[in-house]
């Protein structure tokens, strides 16, 4: 408000006497005491317009710092967030696939080659959509990295189906070789994108409903009041005149745009806070519960596949698991706390429930494949039945995407919501201050004339 | 590829002596690892070692009241460490998904004399420097695994009689003009951790760089990658390799000698004796013979005689 002040202060023509400093109110009222009516009107009337302009200025700007906070939300880091969690779930999936083709020996089962053939467009999809929207943000260099990396990927994993249906052992070691790379480079990369994404929606989103700018704005309109006020009172004490039209406009315009202002701000800051509380804080923790289980199910693969070869993949597993939970502080109940409330709660739970007896399954899995059974283990984490670890497992991973998909549901809805809030409302807030300046002008200005 | 039949047998004979003189270098070649224990009774028994020497069998095999090998009839199978993924010795056929190979031939023929039932295995897939962990815990009964025999090795766990002679060579790709290790210093040659193969390569004086993997498969992957320029290790070995990539061949003669034994723990020496009247039965019934023209090719040399401590 100091530049506001010192506008008033500092007029457009030349001082004729020795000017006070300028910028303080004592020193104001000296001034505007040692002047004529007409000078004094003439110096409210500039005083007033640019305290408009001014303020038709700030809201501006605040509303689009809001908007594109808003905007930012809706269309870049939520769509990354969910390319990266997306891109990380098909190549976990991939990983996990083709690992389990190679396990039923024989010739690899149909299903499965299109199932890996799915997650490799399915990532290579969202890679493109991830690129497009990353720009120049941190999440650009690990896509680049997914790009390079993702050919080289396939092509391994090609190689060592090749091998394999010659019936070469080499392509076990192709295998091997590609999901060192998938769980070294690939998937760090995808869980990076997310994680960047997530950051840069928390961000955004805080820019969109934070709350000193719009106490900023409000200070600001109270002190044009003020001002307005102040001038209208001065105006009716010396001119006898009750009502003044053009300042009454300006008045009316300026208690509008604020009223606008007010709602937009509260009603969208609703819809956002609604967005995260229900909608992008659920999913990221529920994908995070995904990602772990996923890459749990590609480690119950990669044990057998390496037939007691190590046991790196099992104690993963284990390492996985107790990530994984249910159990406090674990990312499944971390997901069930987040999802409470939201539409996909209920899919929540059943997952916290279905863990536990995936665990169990797989321990079923690893007793017998440890007591030289391997073919009975296979078979559980392979085909489907009751009780089989492929089976629990499916209906885990089912569980956590239909929960993520409707709270996907929530967040985008409420999202866009809260965006579409701030339509129209920057241009309406300069429009609406252009009318109070013009409002100011020419209330005052008719005043001017009738000293001539 | 192979030095014809009659070379075969006074090869032997040669390289067991070479061995007897090589044992002492080669065993602390292989000890020096930071040394936790300076074992001076080991060096003092291993320049006593006869390491193809083993235990005489009494008699056919047999399966005793109270023997180790009556425990594992009660349990059920025999539990072997083989290897997954050395073509024709012990490897994983992508086409059935059972483990096949000249190893498990041994290792079957075991199962028949204790069960009468050579399925009655649990193959269990270990790398080359889980063999000698997996045979002292206990985890396996009997490690099958293109195991050279050597006075170090026998510090820790017991050996059968020589059921395979092998040496190292040098597998390139078709194009190279390596003959041999010599033309290979400074340069990234492949084999795997815990093997002899690696030793050597470490100790080859032209200094090639050795590249450890968990594999030899995965041997094969970094050549077809360019990561290395050879591969070294037992021919029989470099014999699986090249027959998986036409664009390979191996190169220069023998300059190891590796003959090959089942390991077992020294906690049952009445397992070794039942083991080497097993392998004893194979080299005279034509088993042996059998598995060899099937797995190795022909001409098939005479088995590498059984030959025990005194």
């Amino acid at each position: 408000m100091g530049a506001a002040v010192t506008a008033v202060g500092d007029p457009p023509r030349p001082a004729p006497d020795t000017r006070p400093a300028p910028g303080t109110r004592p020193a104001l009222g000296q001034f505007l005491r040692a002047r004529t009516t007409p000078a004094k009107l003439r110096l409210l009337m500039v005083g007033l317009v640019v305290l408009c302009l001014i303020w038709g200025g700030l809201a501006a700007w605040i509303v689009s710092q809001r908007a594109s906070g808003a905007n930012n939300v809706v269309g870049t880091s939520e769509p990354l967030s969910l390319d990266g969690q997306q891109i990380y779930r098909a190549l976990s999936d991939a990983d996990a696939t083709a690992a389990s083709a190679f396990l039923s020996g024989g010739l690899e089962p149909l299903a499965a080659r299109h199932r890996y053939q799915a997650d490799i467009a399915q990532a290579a999809a969202h890679l493109e959509s991830a690129t497009a929207a990353a720009g120049h943000s941190p999440a650009a260099r690990d896509l680049a990295k997914l790009s390079a990396g993702l050919p080289v990927y396939t092509g391994e994993v090609e190689t060592a189906r090749a091998n394999n249906r010659l019936g070469l052992p080499l392509g076990a070691a192709y295998l091997r070789e590609a999901s060192a790379l998938m769980r070294g480079t690939l998937l760090p990369a995808a869980r990076d994108v997310s994680a960047q994404a997530d950051a840069q929606l928390t961000a955004a989103s805080g820019q969109a409903t934070g709350l000193p700018l719009a106490l900023l704005l409000l200070v600001a309109a109270g002190l044009l009041g003020y001002v307005l006020y102040r001038a209208q009172r001065w105006l009716f004490q010396r001119t006898h005149r009750r009502l003044n039209p053009g300042l009454v406009v300006a008045s009316v315009a300026a208690v509008v745009s604020l009223l606008w202002l007010a709602v937009a701000f509260f009603v969208a800051r609703g819809d956002l806070l609604e967005a995260r509380n229900h909608g992008s804080a659920p999913v990221a923790a529920l994908a995070r519960a995904d990602i772990a289980a996923l890459q749990a199910r590609a480690d119950e693969s990669l044990t057998l596949i390496d037939a007691g070869g190590d046991d790196a993949f099992e104690a993963d597993f284990k390492t996985v698991e107790h990530r994984l939970g249910p159990g406090p502080a674990t990312l499944l109940t971390d997901a069930v706390t987040a999802a409470r409330g939201s539409p996909g709660a209920g899919s929540a739970s059943a997952a916290a429930t279905t863990a536990t007896a995936w665990y169990a399954a797989h321990r079923t899995v690893r007793a017998l494949d440890d007591n030289g059974k391997h073919t009975q283990a296979v078979r559980l984490v392979t085909t489907s039945g009751p009780g089989h670890s492929g089976t629990l497992f499916t209906r885990l991973d089912g569980s956590l995407t239909a929960a993520i998909a409707a709270d996907q549901v929530v967040f985008r809805t409420h999202a866009v919501a809260g965006r579409d809030v701030f339509t129209g409302l920057e241009v309406g807030v300069i429009v609406l201050a252009l009318i109070m300046a013009a409002g100011c002008f020419r209330g005052l200005s008719t005043r001017l004339s009738e000293y001539r | 590829m192979k030095p014809p039949a009659w070379l075969r047998l006074p090869a032997v004979l040669l390289m067991t002596a070479a061995i007897a003189a090589w044992a002492v270098p080669g065993s602390a070649a292989v000890t020096t690892r930071p040394a936790q224990h300076p074992a001076r009774p080991a060096a003092a028994a291993a320049a006593a070692c006869d390491p193809t020497a083993s235990l005489r069998p009494t008699g056919p095999p047999q399966v005793a009241r109270g023997s180790f090998m009556a425990k594992i009839r009660a349990r059920g199978y025999l539990i072997a460490g083989v290897d997954q993924s050395t073509f024709h010795f012990g490897y994983l056929n992508p086409l059935d998904g059972k483990i096949e190979g000249f190893d498990i031939d041994m290792v079957h023929a075991i199962a028949k004399a204790i069960f009468g039932n050579p399925n009655k295995v649990q193959f269990k897939a270990i790398s080359d420097a889980q063999r000698i962990p997996e045979v002292r815990s206990g985890a396996v009964d009997i490690v099958a695994h293109t195991m050279t025999i050597n006075c170090a090795r026998l510090q820790l766990v017991d050996f059968s009689t020589v059921y395979f002679d092998a040496g190292q060579r040098v597998l390139v790709e078709s194009n190279s003009r390596a003959k041999s290790l010599a033309d290979l210093g400074g340069k990234r040659v492949c084999a795997t951790a815990g093997s002899t193969s690696i030793a050597n390569i470490r100790a080859a004086s032209s200094h090639p760089i050795p590249v450890a993997v968990p594999f030899w498969t995965d041997c094969l992957v970094l050549l077809q990658q360019g990561d290395v320029a050879a591969i070294s290790t037992d021919d029989t070995i470099l014999d699986g390799l090249a027959a998986q990539d036409p664009w390979t061949k191996i190169v220069g003669p023998r300059f190891t000698s590796e003959p090959y034994g089942l390991a077992i723990s020294q906690q049952h020496p009445d397992f070794v004796r039942f083991v080497n009247a097993v392998l004893q039965q194979l080299r005279t019934n034509g088993q042996w013979a059998a598995s060899y023209a099937h797995w190795v090719g022909t001409p098939v040399p005479a088995p590498p005689p059984a030959h025990y401590k005194a």
